[in-house]
């Protein structure tokens, strides 16, 4: 993989993955910065903002109007937290020059696009322009309220903030309802300069062949701006054991109520370190296979859906299900009954060749994917070469038995989130 | 070597794939994409929600009760000797199943052990295996799936809506069913239903990715049980072209207020073709698309967010458009969707506009060949209403500025209804 990674400037890399079998280029622009209270909600505009106009494309009808004649070119933005760092993240994904009818040069020119706006955005004098801070902000904030609508990512969401209250990793990715209203158009400017001036960069490129001269350009553009400061490393807090579980219950107007509980784990790094735990959690509740599918919602009926995850950067496993309120507690008990069940090594051989052979099937499906293998390589920004899919498959069938119940015995509860409905229903 | 009847389809992109019949009937739609590691299969049959008056070979018309797709997808993972997702457990393969309104799909993707997967798949289908027992227990499992999406506003509000277009049509019903609904099935029901639709006259397999044709059309021929082929004849529905009421409201745990509009089609035959679907999809794109003034409009006026979207929903004996959002004025979103068609009617549109969006959708069209699973599923709607995969490719080189007005007649205004999720007072 070393290979594959060009340095652009201080902080700043190109990784090209060579994919032959698409019909389309991804480029993606990828820009990590630590992830504060005081300014996710500003840089997690940045990247809806930047994608929405520029200095050549003023409105979104204009910028839309050149995307449907770049054959449908595909502009993404998204605001995400990886470990305790927000990643912004903006791509374009065009297709190959030779599905054109007559002959034009898409990639080249969605490239281009896509550059103008992350580095010639629509401003004046210093600031953004009022009109479209203040449809971004409006938009921010529908959204972080909307979560509230879908109980089950909002019950999750909930969990984090309950089980990282105080710390980085508790701040939500957007930031709040607050902390937007503060953005200005001046401020949202500072962060933008901060951004192309601090945040660790990663430009992705998932393409048959590596565009022509496209990283020397970059380079040479970011060779203008000042990068002393620029973050060169990526390092994220294991999560620590709770010194007594916590717990916490709020009541919504709802019919089913969810259970969510985090637990804290003793492997906590990158896909090599923390290879066991990925096995561990899909035995534990991964899969149809898994001890929580198959006893929890299959043979006691205690809960529509039951499923187990982890976040191997923090260290940290969650399990996640709908269950009827007055089931809740049984719920929780049997979760902890299955946990101990894996600490015990007292799952089958059945289930541990399951999840081997499950989990590398799916690795191995992943260069299938342009957009999987994209977003693959902007979650790995922790590491210094990036592992392949396939090399990850590799450590997982490594894994044995022992491993994974010391994968299990690593794992203490941590904080159980339940989002109930009202008592008098 | 097998003796099917095989048809091959080409197209100018590269990309070509099998069509092959079974003298049972059975459709098999074979794409081979040999630069791919991954394989995606789906057994499916044409029976869904909406199918819930029968006869079957000129019987007598038999109604069962509604949401029974569904739990039979349910309980088919189940055979006597154990259930099948613990059969692809020992192969590594990821399965799943689906019911919509009109087809039950049953599917596994996988980037080893393929024949073994689709030995699996073609067995587990052709085995029902239901008792009394295991009917109770999933009862209970769907009835919690039920409640789950009672609770939640995304489905609510297209359910309250097609409830208010359609008096009798059963896609007024969620494709669960209801908890009173399911209660009445028992397994006797459930092998009548199975014994009509998941006959292999009334089934296809679309299966996409690093396989080789021949040696899954051999493993397909003789996997597929030989039984007679059936003639199904589905319930006439007699459904009006009124609407029963033109807004619904309902308050639920949410931020903001979502809404669904919907317009009615008039329809003289129960399916739509290709070129009419195309030309909606290229319509819908120039009133509302990114690219519109309209979308320009309500974005910069604080009236939708990212969530806004419209499709064209249409299947046996129903069509209508529908648009779909956020938006602290629904009333008002809608008056001006209802404006802009009205204004186009007269007006037509910018025909750069037109051409831009025909060549935006062009390349979807292309870029739309990169999913194994994505093409599974759309090699699914060739097999559902008999279209060549390729069709679309050449209905957005040929479609003209015309074609695409003419099919203004999709709207009608008196015929539209609006539903809305209002968030609860505090």
């Amino acid at each position: 993989m070393a290979d594959m990674i060009t340095k652009l400037a201080k902080g700043a890399e190109g990784l090209f993955i060579k994919n032959e079998r698409f019909n389309t280029n991804i480029i993606s622009f990828n820009f990590y910065l630590p992830l504060k209270e005081e300014t996710a909600a500003l840089n997690a505009l940045l990247p809806f903002i930047l994608t929405s106009c520029g200095s050549q494309y003023p409105s979104f009808s204009k910028l839309n109007y050149k995307l449907n004649k770049l054959y449908g070119a595909e502009l993404s933005a998204s605001a995400e937290k990886v470990g305790d760092y927000q990643l912004l993240k903006m791509s374009v994904s065009v297709i190959e020059d030779r599905f054109t009818l007559d002959g034009e040069e898409l990639s080249k020119q969605a490239i281009e696009l896509l550059t103008s706006l992350i580095f010639e955005p629509s401003v004046e004098d210093n600031a953004f322009l009022s009109v479209d801070v203040e449809r971004e902000k409006r938009k921010a904030i529908e959204h972080i309220e909307g979560e509230i609508s879908e109980k089950r990512t909002y019950a999750r969401k909930r969990l984090i903030e309950e089980m990282y209250q105080g710390e980085d990793y508790g701040v939500s990715k957007c930031g709040t309802i607050d902390t937007v209203k503060d953005i200005t158009c001046t401020s949202l400017y500072g962060a933008w300069q901060n951004m192309l001036s601090r945040a660790f960069l990663r430009v992705n490129v998932v393409a048959r062949s590596m565009p022509a001269g496209l990283f020397d350009t970059l380079s040479q553009r970011l060779s203008s701006i000042d990068r002393q400061q620029a973050i060169e490393h990526l390092s994220t807090k294991a999560t620590a054991k709770a010194k007594e579980v916590k717990t916490v219950c709020e009541r919504f107007d709802v019919a089913q109520g969810k259970l969510v509980m985090g637990f804290s784990s003793e492997l906590a790094g990158d896909d090599k370190t923390a290879a066991a735990l990925t096995v561990m959690c899909d035995i534990f509740g991964g899969a149809p296979y898994s001890r929580l599918f198959t006893n929890v919602r299959e043979k006691m009926s205690l809960c529509y859906y039951c499923s187990a995850s982890a976040v191997k950067v923090k260290g940290m496993i969650m399990v996640d299900s709908g269950v009827e309120a007055a089931n809740a507690d049984k719920a929780q008990s049997e979760i902890l009954n299955q946990l101990d069940i894996m600490k015990r090594g007292e799952f089958s051989d059945f289930e541990f060749e399951s999840s081997i052979k499950g989990i590398i099937d799916s690795l191995n499906s992943y260069n299938d994917s342009q957009r999987l293998i994209d977003v693959w390589y902007s979650l790995k920004a922790h590491d210094e070469i990036p592992y392949s899919p396939e090399q990850v498959a590799g450590f997982i069938s490594a894994v044995s038995r022992e491993d994974v119940i010391r994968a299990a015995e690593g794992a203490q509860l941590h904080t159980v989130y339940k989002l109930m409905p009202q008592e008098t229903r | 070597m097998n003796n099917m009847k095989k048809q091959l389809f080409e197209s100018p992109i590269g990309e070509s794939y099998v069509l092959a019949e079974h003298e049972s009937g059975l459709k098999i739609y074979i794409m081979e994409k040999p630069q791919y590691k991954s394989s995606f299969a789906i057994f499916g049959t044409k029976y869904g929600s909406i199918d819930t008056c029968f006869s079957k070979n000129g019987g007598e018309q038999v109604c069962v009760p509604e949401g029974i797709a569904h739990f039979l997808e349910h309980k088919l993972f189940e055979s006597e000797d154990g259930d099948a997702f613990s059969k692809y457990a020992k192969t590594g393969a990821s399965a799943n199943a689906f019911t919509s309104f009109d087809r039950t799909c049953y599917l596994f993707s996988c980037s080893d052990k393929f024949y073994e997967n689709l030995g699996i798949l073609l067995s587990f289908v052709q085995s029902p295996y239901f008792t009394e027992a295991t009917v109770k227990k999933e009862q209970g499992i769907i009835g919690q799936e039920i409640r789950m999406y009672d609770d939640s506003p995304s489905w609510r509000v297209m359910f309250n809506m097609l409830m208010q277009m359609y008096h009798s049509h059963p896609v007024r019903i969620d494709i669960a069913g209801t908890t009173e609904s399911i209660a009445q099935i028992d397994s006797s029901l459930l092998y009548k239903c199975y014994e009509t639709f998941y006959n292999p006259s009334n089934m296809f397999i679309c299966i996409v990715g690093n396989i080789d044709t021949d040696k899954v059309l051999s493993q397909i021929e003789k996997g597929i049980l030989n039984v007679a082929p059936v003639t199904i004849e589905r319930g006439e529905i007699n459904e009006p072209q009124t609407v029963v009421s033109n807004y619904v409201e309902q308050k639920l745990e949410v931020a903001m207020p979502m809404f669904c509009l919907g317009f009615k089609q008039k329809i003289a035959s129960p399916y739509r073709r290709l070129k009419s679907k195309v030309c909606v999809a290229l319509l819908l794109q120039i009133i509302c698309g990114d690219a519109s003034p309209l979308y320009e409009k309500l974005m910069n006026e604080g009236l939708i967010n990212d969530d806004f979207d419209c499709e064209y929903f249409t299947g046996r004996d129903y069509a209508a458009v529908i648009f779909e959002g956020e938006s602290r004025e629904p009333k008002v979103v809608a008056e001006e969707i209802k404006k802009e068609i009205a204004r186009i009617r007269v007006e037509g549109v910018d025909k750069k506009l037109f051409s831009a969006v025909k060549c935006g959708m062009y390349g979807d069209a292309i870029r739309r060949f990169n999913s194994v699973e994505g093409l599974a599923m759309r090699l699914v709607d060739c097999a559902m209403f008999d279209y060549d995969l390729f069709e679309e490719l050449r209905l957005l080189k040929t479609v003209t500025y015309d074609d695409v007005m003419r099919r203004l007649d999709v709207f009608d205004e008196d015929n539209a209804v609006l539903s809305v999720i209002n968030p609860r007072e505090k």
